[in-house]
């Protein structure tokens, strides 16, 4: 279970999260959404303790996450595809990171067999295509069979047999009890994975709900519903070239 | 990659026997990295290599002279060595960061400071490896010439053996350095040239400042102190000559005598103090 409460991150000037309360919870697959530069990563960064809130906690199973015995076992945590030496292995990075918790050597063909990872093992990760990155921190998560796992974006760059793999692996790790908290932009992805889905915009709160009543109370997809809850939200918006007017959903900061 | 990787059927999650992180862990696990990494060899052999190579030079040119003695050639690689071992240290220091790394080391090991601390276990041994075969190399290196001038060479004589000892550990003491740089900097490319003009530009530099040159030790009292001669006693490098020299020699001229412990404080120095730093910096700052 992942507690957030009155989360809030400064960056000098910027308020990256600003105030943010939410819980995932365990037996669950929470989606995180949100437009670009809504403050989803650095949640996720101060959740598992790389950065330390301005104010407010985050807490994992009740406990800090820095203060936890064996992080790996309580927390799988994917990022960033690039959180890999280049000059390494997937095998042997894997290898390291299940030498700190005393896991075996077993347990990291496990996991490379379950994200399919065997042909290029024992490549050096500098060689990996984006999707393989993506595997390969994947497999970090999974490695100490955690009962929470954290995922920033984990289909960005995956083919779409991944896609279908990682929709079924979430679905499977919240059925076994476990708490999932995902960040994507692929609303139609979410619709499929997750039970729950948390919006935020600015680093504020914008939405906490099942999937099912955001898309009832919208009345349309949960795309539709999340572009309306976004609209005001929106800090980045590009801009088409070929119509001379832009529609003016939400002001552009 | 079409791997058809169904979420295989998972066990009941195992409610015992799963360990804690533990420093042995964490040990283990910066030896694993450290060694699946090319570079550490390639700085490993590069320095016995260079150590090897600059010292038969040395040792043959000075071989025509009347009075050689093979044994005065024995650290005269030590000069090229040392780029080594600072290399290895710094790449250890930078390499989570520089990469990205960092994120999934201190995801694991959230407490941070055991990773830094295995990393100076870790380097310390890679480096006392890579010392080994460069004090070896260096003395390969001389036995040519002095065979060739028929001279038997005797290791255990005239404090040859601190000599040897004590290139050792310098080396050892260099990567330490080095890690302490890069773990501070978290960046190669300023880290390795700041470490490199520290021990390899700036004594040269303030030598040739001075016109004092780099010499034996003058009698006391012969040469009036000299804060140029007395800076570059107290670099890396300057201290380290009293290290690599029989026992009463190193040093330069208008310099205080350090004497061996007294250069291995100012090398410790040397590393222990940005390594403090760059601990105050990992414990207190975010990592992003
Ligand atoms: N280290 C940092 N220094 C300064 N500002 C930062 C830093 N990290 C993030 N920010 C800012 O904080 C805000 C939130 O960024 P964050 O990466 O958390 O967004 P996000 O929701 O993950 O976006 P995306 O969907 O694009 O991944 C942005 O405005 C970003 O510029
Ligand atoms: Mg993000």
């Amino acid at each position: 279970m992942i507690e957030v409460e009155a989360l809030v991150k400064r960056y000098g000037s910027t308020t990256a999260v600003d105030g943010l309360t939410f819980t995932a919870r365990p037996g669950t697959v929470t989606g995180f959404l949100g437009p670009d530069g809504a403050g989803k990563s650095t949640t996720m960064r101060m959740i598992v303790g790389l950065e330390r809130p301005t104010a407010g906690t985050a807490t994992v199973d009740g406990r800090r996450y820095a203060e936890l015995d064996a992080p790996l076992h309580s927390v799988g945590v994917m990022l960033d595809a690039r959180s890999v030496h280049p000059g390494r292995t997937a095998f042997r990075h894997l290898l390291a990171q299940a030498r700190t918790h005393g896991i075996p050597r077993s347990r990291v063909d496990e996991v490379i067999a379950m994200t399919g990872l065997e042909p290029v093992a024992h490549r050096r990760a500098g060689t990996y295509s984006l999707g393989m990155g993506q595997r390969l921190g994947i497999a970090g998560a999974l490695l100490g069979d955690p009962g929470t796992l954290i995922l920033d974006e984990p289909v960005n760059g995956l083919d779409p047999d991944g896609v279908l793999w990682v929709r079924r692996l979430v679905r499977d790790l919240a059925a076994e009890g476990r708490t999932v908290l995902l960040s994507s932009h692929l609303m139609h992805e979410l619709a499929l994975c997750a039970d729950r889905v948390v919006i935020i915009g600015r680093g504020r709160l914008l939405a906490d709900a099942p999937v099912h009543e955001i898309v009832e109370r919208s009345g349309g997809t949960l795309e539709e519903a999340y572009l309306q809850l976004t609209a005001g939200a929106v800090q980045y918006r590009g801009r088409a070239t070929t119509s001379p007017t832009t529609t003016t959903a939400g002001d552009a900061r | 990659m079409s791997a058809h990787a169904v979420a295989a059927p998972r066990a009941a999650r195992p409610a015992a026997g799963r360990g804690a992180m533990t420093f042995r862990g964490v040990l283990a696990a910066e030896w694993t990295k450290v060694t699946s990494l090319r570079a550490p060899y390639w700085a490993a052999a590069a320095t016995a290599v260079a150590c090897g190579l600059l010292t038969y030079v040395s040792a043959n040119a000075s071989s025509v002279d009347p009075g050689f003695d093979p044994l005065d050639s024995l650290t005269s690689g030590v000069l090229l060595a040392q780029v080594g071992p600072l290399v290895l240290g710094v790449l250890v220091g930078t390499g989570e960061f520089a990469t990205g790394t960092f994120r999934t080391t201190f995801a694991t090991v959230p407490r941070r400071l055991p990773v830094l601390a295995a990393q100076v276990v870790v380097t310390a041994a890679f480096a006392v490896v890579a010392a080994l075969l460069a004090v070896i190399a260096a003395v390969a290196g001389i036995l040519p010439a002095a065979s060739g001038r028929g001279i038997a060479v005797d290791l255990t004589a005239d404090g040859t053996p601190q000599v040897l000892v004590g290139t050792a550990l310098y080396l050892v003491g260099l990567a330490l350095c080095g890690l302490a740089a890069g773990a501070l900097l978290r960046r190669t490319v300023p880290a390795l040239v700041g470490i490199l003009v520290l021990v390899l530009v700036l004594p040269v530099g303030l030598s040739l400042a001075t016109d004092g040159g780099t010499g034996p030790a003058a009698p006391a009292g012969a040469v009036p102190a000299d804060p140029a001669s007395t800076l570059v006693t107290f670099t890396p490098s300057g201290a380290a000559s009293f290290l690599t020299a029989p026992p009463g020699g190193g040093g330069v001229a208008g310099a205080p005598d350090l004497g061996p412990w007294g250069a291995a404080a100012v090398l410790a120095a040397w590393a222990l103090v940005p390594l403090v730093a760059a601990a105050v910096r990992l414990r207190r700052r975010d990592l992003v």
